[in-house]
């Protein structure tokens, strides 16, 4: 009978009833037919019959016993008694019920964020198909691919389906009557949507041949794109809309849940539409690639295969290409960040191990507290051990309670972990490439579950197999001090000693990571920026490329003279603006562009060596606007910087200085080789002091240049998407109206982004603030849990020792030695967790390392006060029950008993 | 065997083992439905030779499994103490 029945059985005990009594007395009534039959009387063949049988009503009994209905109604009475149990020590009912729910919420969201970034499939077909290849330059830095090479690579490889080429680095402005809305843009060539597989659920995907200039004005939508911009209306396929001014006819619409690259949450597919100079330069590395791997070729064959393809490459354009190299790497793993160079494979790692951390200092505790409360309980078990109750009866009186308390720790841990789910999601969306789709995940919930039920049944159990083997006889005369002079009692203390040491060291650890954390966190907010975050505006200017042409589409429209010097020149002169100035990639969260160069004269630089710069455009006015100042020669000017100078003119910054200028010489009248003949080498004209172009590395290397200068054909390709950087001397915010009322009186296609640069460097340290925040939360967790571990077990001792106690006092000892006595074991017991717990950090540091570096030298002070405040919480919670102890009046105690 | 009801069951126990074996025949209920809670028997109501209604048992499978190795475990047992009482 399956448990849905007996369960039923519960609800129709009168039928079962009804049958078994049906059954009994048909069996009664053929003997008695029999006996009849034998010649009996009808009296003595019924008395016969009877007695043949046995008693019915105890048959009776039996058979519905057997039938286990009765069992379930046995578990109910014992639920009902198990709850009135609890909420008869609500002090210990609401201690254990929070521990696991703290435990198994924790453990719970921790690990639903895991199972997305990890486990969960991506929304493409045939995802172990898909590889992306990352490519290296010769000194090692992560390289694109270039369109020239992607072509030939194409053609030359023998073990894959498709292999496309895609890039994100554009925005695109989508018009509306109701304004511009800026999108992320999937640039793309024409097989892109071969690789994964997905159809699209409106229209088509693009055509062979349609990332060809002249076929390529065509747009899929994502599925978000669809609803928000479209209404979701099936008709849009085929309907012509304008993307950064220019006309593309939508061909189709992906289904919800395709994306690609995975953050890429609000998108829109195009065709490639490379600029023409980046298209031509073999040497322009700007595409990504992804690749699907024909059906029964493993990843080492596409390897092999793809490392054939790249030395043709080498060896046919031996200046550009020697010494790149490939590795092909399975997508998932790239795409959740977990591929070998992924930030986010440690940290969560390191997560989980805290969360399983916290969820066994948890266990340990309930275990800590259900054992006590079975010492506690040792009278009452025996009394009803003296009164009858078979063991297993005992037993499964005690399982149920612990049943009770993990049904309560299910709910709170389902609370539990969607506050924390909750609270994440801010983070989780920016942080992680599919954070979005993180929620409240029941397959970990259950495990989690059944590992803390495990705990309080286990630790349940321990006493009450203990007691029910005891002769109740000794238990009951052994009185209220049962256990504190009986060897197994000993033990008992013994493990839960060691459960408190384990507690203390546990959270230790947990403390001194999250200690670690906070303060590197502390120092990149403080970072030496270069720069007044708290002052500074960033405003996004994405121009459509369309409204830039003129009508005829012969000759373009000068985004300089048109944009950007009328918008500079407004801007300097609106009421707040101290300075003003743009530059193509946003200092502290953009970097990345730049290339090898070496400055005239100089020896050649060893092959392997990484010397190259960043390079940014910027206008005049740029420098002021950050507070950068000049250290050498002169700053960049539009009066001798122009675009008919032979030679360009550039800014290093003093890393480029110190990197290239290590031996002291001038770097200003200096040279890079970028030319041929030496009247035609860029020259550097100044030298201005470092801001951080990536918050958590220190200055790299930088040439600035100015836009004036920028030949006017390079213009467009060079000044579509750049920064407004606008200095004030009030709150930057308050600037927002005026700096849209301008941009939008300039280009109304522009759409208005802003962000202070006080919000760029929370941006930026998402993960990180996450990190500390989550680490934070789980060592307060920890910690109090530990501290109730710790408060349960001595005050429990102290109870159970008054007698003890009470002898010692009438036999002199004062109440000062009693509550030194209590608090030396305190101390003795904490002492033994913070020493575990350095043992326990310093053995894990390698495996801590992900998330954060331990310099036991360096940050001695910091771990030492962790473990004093520790040791100190540990100490203050003894005092109680050390007071307890010492309040003892001997008389009374002796008496007590 | 085919299917008997709880009566029938007593008789043939006592017919096959010449009533040797008399327990009182209302015990035999319980170990009926735990047979049947194991899954080593199935019961459906049904009319005797004289139209009464009763219970009817049928050995499962999984019961005759059970069965064979009660049998064997016996027989090692019996084996075991006829060896023994050898040297008796």
């Amino acid at each position: 009978m399956s448990l849905a029945n007996r369960i039923a059985n519960l609800f129709r005990r009168g039928k079962v009833d009804n049958e078994i009594d049906a059954e009994l007395r048909s069996h009664i009534a053929m003997r008695t037919e029999d006996n009849l039959a034998a010649g009996m009387s009808p009296q003595r063949a019924r008395r016969e019959a009877l007695l043949r049988f046995g008693n019915p009503a105890v048959m009776h009994e039996r058979t519905a016993e057997a039938d286990a209905a009765l069992y379930l109604q046995g578990l109910w009475a014992d639920m009902r008694y198990a709850l009135r149990q609890l909420l008869r020590s609500p002090g210990f009912a609401i201690t254990a019920v929070l521990a696991l729910s703290l435990g198994v919420g924790a453990a719970t969201a921790i690990f639903s964020v895991i199972d997305v970034v990890l486990f969960r499939p991506l929304p493409f077909a045939n995802q172990d198909r898909l590889v992306f290849p990352f490519m290296k330059s010769r000194t090692g830095s992560s390289l694109p691919v270039s369109v020239l090479n992607y072509y030939e690579e194409r053609a030359q490889l023998q073990t894959f389906t498709a292999m496309a080429g895609w890039s994100t680095l554009d925005r695109v402005n989508l018009e509306r009557p109701e304004g511009s809305i800026s999108l992320r843009a999937a640039k793309t060539t024409d097989n892109f949507f071969t690789v994964f597989g997905v159809a699209p659920i409106l229209g088509r995907t693009f055509l062979p041949g349609e990332d060809q200039p002249g076929k390529d004005n065509v747009a899929v939508l994502s599925y978000e794109v669809w609803q928000a911009y479209f209404n979701g209306s099936a008709r849009v396929v085929g309907q012509t809309v304008k993307l950064d001014g220019n006309p593309y006819t939508i061909v189709g619409v992906m289904p919800a849940g395709f994306r690609f690259p995975l953050y890429m949450r609000e998108a829109i597919y195009t065709p490639l539409h490379a600029p023409e100079s980046w298209a031509r330069a073999r040497g322009m590395h700007w595409m990504r690639t992804v690749g699907r791997m024909k059906d029964g070729v493993t990843l080492q064959q596409a390897q092999a295969d793809l490392d054939r393809v790249m030395a043709n490459l080498a060896k046919t354009y031996p200046q550009q290409e020697e010494g790149h190299t490939g590795t092909l790497i399975p997508l998932a793993a790239e795409l959740n960040g977990f591929a070998s160079d992924g930030k986010m494979k440690g940290p969560m790692q390191t997560l989980s191990l805290a969360v399983l951390a916290l969820l066994g200092i948890a266990c340990v505790n309930v275990a800590g507290l259900l054992l006590a409360r079975g010492v506690k309980r040792e009278r009452e078990i025996a009394l009803r051990a003296a009164v009858g109750a078979s063991r297993r009866r005992l037993i499964r009186q005690m399982i149920n309670e612990s049943l009770v308390l993990a049904l309560a720790g299910l709910a709170g841990g389902v609370l539990m972990s969607w506050l924390l789910l909750k609270a994440m999601n801010v983070f989780l969306v920016e942080a992680i490439a599919r954070g979005a789709d993180v929620s409240l995940n029941l397959k970990v919930l259950a495990v989690a579950l059944i590992i803390a039920t495990l705990t309080s049944v286990l630790a349940s159990l321990a006493p009450a197999i203990r007691l029910s083997g005891t002769d109740p006889n000794r238990a009951l005369r052994g009185g209220s001090g049962a256990g504190s002079g009986t060897s197994l009692g000993k033990s008992q203390h013994r493990l839960r000693s060691t459960f408190v040491i384990t507690q203390v060291a546990l959270s230790l650890v947990l403390l001194m990571v999250s200690g670690l954390l906070l303060r590197n966190l502390q120092a990149l907010f403080k970072t030496g920026l270069g720069f007044n975050q708290n002052k500074i505006i960033a405003v996004v200017l994405d121009l459509s490329r369309g409204n830039y042409k003129d009508p005829s589409g012969k000759n373009e429209k000068d985004p300089l003279l048109t944009f950007y010097h009328p918008l500079l020149e407004r801007v300097a002169h609106l009421p707040g603006v101290v300075a003003s100035g743009v530059i193509d990639l946003l200092p502290i969260a953009e970097w990345g562009s730049g290339y090898d160069i070496h400055i005239a004269g100089q020896p050649p630089y060893p092959k392997n060596a990484a010397m190259s710069s960043e390079t940014r455009n910027v206008s005049a006015g740029y420098f002021d606007a950050m507070g950068i100042k000049l250290t050498r020669g002169r700053l960049l000017s539009p009066s001798l910087d122009r675009p008919e100078n032979i030679a360009s003119n550039m800014v290093v910054n003093e890393a480029f200085r110190r990197k290239f200028f290590s031996n002291g010489s001038d770097p200003v009248g200096a040279h890079i080789d970028d030319a041929g003949k030496a009247e035609g080498k860029s020259g550097i004209v100044g030298v201005v002091s470092d801001i951080r172009q990536d918050l958590q590395s220190p200055p790299m290397p930088e040439m600035d240049w100015l836009i004036d200068a920028l030949p006017p054909k390079d213009r467009m390709d060079t000044l579509r998407n750049m920064f407004l950087m606008v200095r004030t001397d009030g709150d930057p915010k308050a600037l927002i109206p005026s700096l849209r009322g301008v941009i939008h009186d300039i280009d109304p296609g522009v759409p208005f982004r802003s962000q202070t640069m006080d919000e760029a460097v929370n941006e930026q340290l998402t993960f990180e603030r996450m990190e500390s925040w989550l680490f934070g939360i789980f060592a307060a967790f920890a910690l109090l849990l530990a501290a109730i571990g710790l408060y349960g077990l001595i005050s429990h001792e102290v109870e159970l020792r008054t007698r003890e106690i009470g002898i010692r006092m009438a036999l002199g000892s004062t109440r000062a030695s009693v509550m030194t006595q209590v608090l030396r074991r305190v101390a003795l017991l904490v002492l033994s967790g913070t020493a575990v717990g350095w043992i326990l950090t310093l053995a894990s540091s390698k495996l801590l390392a992900s998330i954060v570096e331990i310099h036991t030298a360096h940050d001695l002070g910091l771990l030492a006060g962790i473990s004093a405040g520790m040791a100190l919480v540990g100490i203050l919670i003894g005092i109680a029950p050390a007071r307890e102890a010492a309040s003892i009046e001997p008389m009374q105690a002796l008496r007590s008993e | 065997m085919g299917d008997l009801h709880g009566y029938g069951i007593v008789l043939h126990i006592q017919r096959a083992s010449e009533d040797l074996l008399s327990v009182e025949e209302g015990s035999l209920y319980p170990a009926l439905h735990r047979m049947e809670q194991s899954g080593w028997v199935t019961s459906k109501w049904a009319l005797t030779e004289t139209k009464r209604k009763a219970k009817f048992y049928k050995l499962t499978p999984a019961g005759r499994k059970q069965l064979k190795e009660a049998e064997e475990s016996f027989e090692q047992l019996v084996k075991g103490v006829r060896a023994m009482l050898r040297y008796a």
